[in-house]
C-alpha cells in the first residue's frame, strides 16, 4: 500500500529531476574542446585510443605541434586533424577533395597524399622506435 | 524444533511497524547515492544530466505504462526511481539523451511492467535494458570512445578494458587503493568501490539484500579469477582488480541481489552467486567481452528458478 505523500513524492522527484536534467543537457552539450584530450580512431583493424594531451602536455611527451602537424607549417592557428588531409583519394584522382579547400587544383598537380593509415603507422611507429617508447607492434595500439 | 516460542503468534490486532515497499525504494536510493555522487564528483554535470533523466524517465515511463495498461499507478513504491538511478549508474557520463530514455523504457516496460510489475520480473531490469542496449548500440558502452573528452588526473583507459586488450602488463602499475577510492572511468556510479560497498553494507545490515549472495558472487569472482591468476599470471590479472574494476561491485551489491530475480534459500542463494562469479571471469578472461558482470547476471537470473529447487526438507510427511 502506498499513501498520496508517496505519490506525490514520486512526481515531484520526477518533475524536479526532468527540469535539471534538461537544463543540464542543453547548458552542457558534449562539446569537443579545441585542442583534443584523446581520440578514438575507428580504423579496420580495430579502434585505437591516442592520447593527444599525453603526448603534448608538459607533463607528458611535451611534443610541439608541429611535431606532428606539418601542415600547413607557418601558422600555428591554422592547425588541422590529420584526418582532413590524409585521406583516401577518390577513384580516379590523385589527391582528396579537402585538398581544394585550400589549394588550387593546378597548385597541387602530381602531389601526393598517404591515406590516414599509412600517415599515423609511419608517424607514430618511427618515433616510438626514435624514442624507443610506445607501442610498435600491432596490438599495442589497435583492439579489436 | 530448538525454540518452541518461534511458532508462536499473537492474535489480531496487529500493528504495523511501518516498513513497506516504498521505504524499502527509499533505502536503496540512499544506499547507491553515494557512488552516484562520486560518480557526479568525477564527471561533473553530464553525469547529472543522465542521472536526473534517468530517473524521471523512469517514473514517467512507469506512469505512462500504467495509464496504458489501465492499471493503478505504481510510481509510489519507489521501485521505478530506483531502477532509474540505477540504469543511470552503469551508464558513461556522456550517454544521450535519447539513449537514457530508451534504456529507461526497456527497464520499466520491457524488463519489469510487462511481466505484471514489481517483483513478477524474473530479470534484472536494469542489466536487461543494459543487455539490450548492448547489443544494439555497442559503442556508447565503450568507456574509452565516450569519454575521451575528460581530463582525469589519473590514467584515462577503461581498467577491465585495457586488461581485455592490452593483457596484465598494461593494468600492473594502477594502484589498488586508487582503483577503490573510484579513481578510475567507467559507469557513473559504477567507479568508486568504496562508495558502493559502504552502500551495499548498508542494505545487508538493514536486512533489503541477502549478504548470501553478495559475497558468494564476490568470492566466486575472486577465487575463479585466482584460479586463472595462478595459473598464469602473465596472462590473468589478479583476483583484487577483477574485484575493484567493471561493474564487479554495483553488480554484487546492487544487481545480483534483486529480490524478485534471485533466490530465497540459502544454499541456492550461494550457489547462485558463486555461479554467476565465476561466469563472470570465463566471460573477463576467455570470453569475448570485456565486462561480463551484466550478461553473467542475466544468465544467472534465467537459472533461478531452477538453483532455487534446492531448499529445505519440508517437515513431516505427506501421507
Amino acid at each position: 500500500m502506498t499513501s498520496k505523500r508517496q505519490l506525490l513524492i514520486a512526481y515531484g522527484l520526477a518533475i524536479h529531476l526532468l527540469l535539471i536534467a534538461i537544463i543540464c543537457y542543453a547548458a552542457f552539450p558534449q562539446a569537443s574542446p579545441e585542442t583534443p584530450i584523446r581520440l578514438m580512431y575507428h580504423t579496420a583493424a580495430g579502434k585505437v585510443l591516442f592520447d593527444h594531451d599525453t603526448h603534448t602536455s608538459a607533463t607528458g611527451y611535451g611534443n610541439a605541434c608541429a611535431d606532428c602537424h606539418h601542415h600547413p607549417s607557418d601558422e600555428e592557428e591554422a592547425l588541422i586533424a590529420c584526418g582532413d588531409c590524409h585521406q583516401t583519394p577518390p577513384e580516379g584522382e590523385d589527391f582528396p577533395e579537402s585538398c581544394l579547400d585550400c589549394h588550387d587544383a593546378d597548385e597541387i598537380e602530381g602531389s601526393e597524399v598517404v591515406g590516414r593509415g599509412d600517415a599515423f603507422h609511419g608517424q607514430c611507429i618511427q618515433c616510438h622506435h626514435e624514442f624507443e617508447a610506445g607501442p610498435e607492434d600491432c596490438s599495442g595500439c589497435h583492439v579489436l | 524444533m530448538s525454540s518452541r516460542k518461534q511458532l508462536i503468534v499473537s492474535h489480531a490486532p496487529f500493528w504495523h511497524n511501518g516498513s513497506g515497499v516504498p521505504e524499502r525504494s527509499y533505502h536503496f536510493l540512499l544506499a547507491a547515492l553515494p557512488a552516484a555522487l562520486m560518480g557526479l564528483a568525477t564527471f561533473g554535470a553530464p553525469a547529472l544530466a543522465v542521472l536526473s533523466l534517468s530517473v524521471a524517465s523512469a517514473i514517467g515511463w512507469e506512469v505512462a505504462f500504467n495509464y496504458v495498461s489501465k492499471r493503478p499507478v505504481t510510481v509510489a513504491d519507489g521501485n521505478a526511481a530506483v531502477i532509474g538511478l540505477l540504469f543511470a549508474m552503469v551508464m558513461p557520463a556522456t550517454t544521450p539523451w535519447w539513449l537514457v530514455l530508451l534504456g529507461t523504457l526497456l527497464a520499466i516496460v520491457v524488463g519489469k511492467q510487462i511481466f505484471g510489475g514489481i517483483g513478477a520480473n524474473p530479470f534484472h531490469p536494469v542489466a536487461l535494458a543494459w543487455a539490450i542496449l548492448f547489443v544494439s548500440y555497442r559503442p556508447f558502452f565503450d568507456f574509452d570512445g565516450m569519454l575521451v573528452n575528460y581530463n582525469f588526473d589519473f590514467p584515462a583507459a577503461y581498467p577491465i578494458a585495457a586488461l581485455k586488450a592490452f593483457g596484465p602488463e598494461a593494468v600492473a602499475e594502477l594502484p589498488l587503493l586508487d582503483l577503490l577510492l573510484g579513481r578510475q572511468t567507467g559507469g557513473i556510479g559504477a567507479t568508486c568501490g568504496l562508495a558502493i560497498i559502504a552502500g551495499g553494507v548498508y542494505l545487508i545490515l538493514r536486512g533489503f539484500i541477502r549478504w548470501e549472495i553478495a559475497l558468494s558472487f564476490i568470492g566466486g569472482i575472486f577465487f575463479t579469477a585466482l584460479l586463472f591468476h595462478i595459473g598464469d599470471p602473465t596472462r590473468y590479472a589478479s583476483p583484487w582488480f577483477h574485484l575493484l574494476t567493471g561493474y564487479t561491485l554495483i553488480g554484487a551489491f546492487f544487481l545480483a541481489p534483486e529480490d524478485s530475480s534471485s533466490p530465497v534459500n540459502f544454499a541456492a542463494m550461494l550457489i547462485y552467486g558463486a555461479l554467476m562469479g565465476f561466469m563472470v571471469i570465463l566471460i573477463r578472461n576467455i570470453g569475448a567481452f570485456a565486462d561480463g558482470v551484466i550478461l553473467a547476471i542475466l544468465v544467472g537470473n534465467t537459472i533461478n528458478p531452477l538453483v532455487d529447487k534446492i531448499r529445505p526438507k519440508a517437515l513431516g510427511k505427506v501421507t
